[in-house]
């Protein structure tokens, strides 16, 4: 016991002293070779068990992580199993559509790209006729293009493309006299012919005589129009004119949905290009979608308003 | 076997004192396992053993700080040994004169610190008033329970 107090005298004098040194002579070489080799030996306790903590401490996480990826792998397998067989459907029926418009031999409907432009000029003489954009041949446009505007989340019928210039177009709106566009009534799916008034409202000609047409029915695009992609909203029927004896159809007074004067900007639905049509062209003739009316007493046939819109 | 599971123990006691310092010290304050199982060591195996552990163990707590490189090793071998010391006068296998140990060289470490660092360093080391008010208490319970395992796993 004796001996071993004094041992323990000696080193702690012993380890004193060196602890002395370290304190005194931090700077000095051999203090830091020192407390480089201490760190090498001692210090990767620390770095090692940092990672091991880490590791240990992450496993929970990841053992969820790893059963909600199982969840979401099998609602995932089930999902990719739904869209094979919905691809399939679509492939299959896409082939019947071919075959089917083979068979009846219709074109297929026109590729359209929409192309955004700002309403640039608008002619207060002119109001209910045309307005100008800032996008033409550049951007290409071509003559009959559709033009849409939008209200809120829906597109609506604006007019169409009669002029095309290498950096903008002019555009005749619907409200324009010589406008039309083949059109439906969704209360019925009663087609009619919309043409401007150069007023704030179109007309709707050629409504079945015998149809009820109800006020404030709403006009869409009909998908037989040669200029419009169907179902497209116009506006909705304002006024419906007595049932004239003489006549064998109808007609109503269709407020548009978006104002010509709101339009700050529209959507062109530009047509395909086809390989050698003109990359720019002011057009000459005015292209009317649909000729002047019939004019009243004279009874309209049945396929009457695609057959003037497509004129 | 023995050197085995010395060598065992004194790493995990390094590792535990780590990882408290890391994920649980709050306020700044975290029990010294170090100090307190040096003057267990002392209690239990002698001056020489708790010296020299206590310096190893003082050099690694510097050698994860910045400056005075060497203070915890001294600090520590001195506890160590003080407490060696100590035993002969008083029991410190029994709980309640360890704990005390324990305390009161926990206050004589964080003075020493202090002076330490006023001699060695630009002024005086202050470890803070959490560190010092709660730290002597949560040595001597580290110290107490460190005992009870000691006891038990002697037994066992």
């Amino acid at each position: 016991m004796q001996r071993e107090t004094r041992i323990a005298h000696y080193v702690v004098g012993l380890l004193t002293a060196l602890s002395l040194v370290l304190l005194s002579l931090p700077l000095s070489s051999p203090v830091r070779a020192f407390k480089a080799c201490a760190s090498y030996v001692l210090y990767p306790l620390a770095y090692r068990g940092e990672r091991g903590y880490q590791r240990i401490a992450e496993a929970p996480a990841r053992a969820r992580a790893l059963l909600s990826a199982d969840v979401e792998n099998g609602d995932l397998r089930d999902q990719l199993r739904r869209t094979l067989w919905l691809r399939q459907t679509v492939e299959s029926l896409s082939i019947e559509n071919d075959r089917l418009r083979r068979a009846m031999r219709l074109k297929p409907p026109a590729a359209r790209h929409p192309v955004w432009a700002h309403v640039m000029e608008r002619d207060p003489q002119r109001w209910y006729s045309s307005i100008a954009v800032d996008a033409g041949a550049d951007a290409g446009l071509s003559l009959n293009d559709a033009v849409l505007g939008r209200r809120g989340d829906d597109l609506v019928a604006i007019g169409r493309i009669v002029e095309v210039r290498p950096n903008t177009a002019t555009v005749l709106l619907l409200t324009d006299q010589r406008s039309a566009v083949a059109a439906y009534l969704s209360s019925g799916t009663l087609e009619g012919l919309a043409q401007g008034q150069d007023g704030p409202h179109l007309r709707v000609n050629y409504l079945n005589a015998e149809a009820r047409i109800v006020a404030d029915d709403t006009v869409y695009t009909s998908p037989t129009s040669a200029t419009f992609p169907p179902d497209v909203l116009i506006g909705r029927v304002a006024r419906v004119y007595p049932r004239d004896p003489f006549l064998a159809f109808q007609s109503a007074d269709v407020a548009p949905a978006l104002d010509a004067a709101s339009l700050q900007e529209v959507m062109i639905l530009r047509a395909r290009p086809g390989p050698g049509a003109p990359a720019s062209a002011l057009v000459g003739p005015l292209p009317r979608e649909a000729s002047a009316p019939a004019p009243a007493k004279t009874p309209a046939p049945a396929a009457a308003p695609a057959a003037q819109e497509a004129r | 076997m023995r050197i085995l599971r010395g060598s065992a123990l004194f790493a995990a006691a390094m590792f535990l004192q780590w990882w408290w310092n890391t994920h649980l010290a709050y306020w700044g304050a975290a029990p010294q396992f170090l100090l307190a199982l040096t003057v267990l060591v002392a209690a239990r195996r002698g001056p020489l053993a708790a010296i020299l552990i206590g310096w190893a163990w003082g050099l690694y707590a510097d050698v994860l700080r910045a400056d005075l490189f060497g203070a915890n090793a001294l600090l520590y071998a001195l506890a160590g040994y003080a407490a060696g010391m100590v035993r002969r006068q008083v029991d410190l296998r029994a709980i309640g004169p360890l704990a005390t140990a324990v305390f009161l060289l926990s206050w004589a470490y964080a003075l020493s610190l202090g002076v330490l660092g006023m001699i060695f360093s630009k002024g005086f080391v202050w470890i803070g008033w959490p560190s010092l008010l709660a730290g002597p208490i949560m040595n001597a319970l580290a110290a107490a329970a460190a005992s009870l395992i000691w006891e038990a796993g002697a037994r066992g």
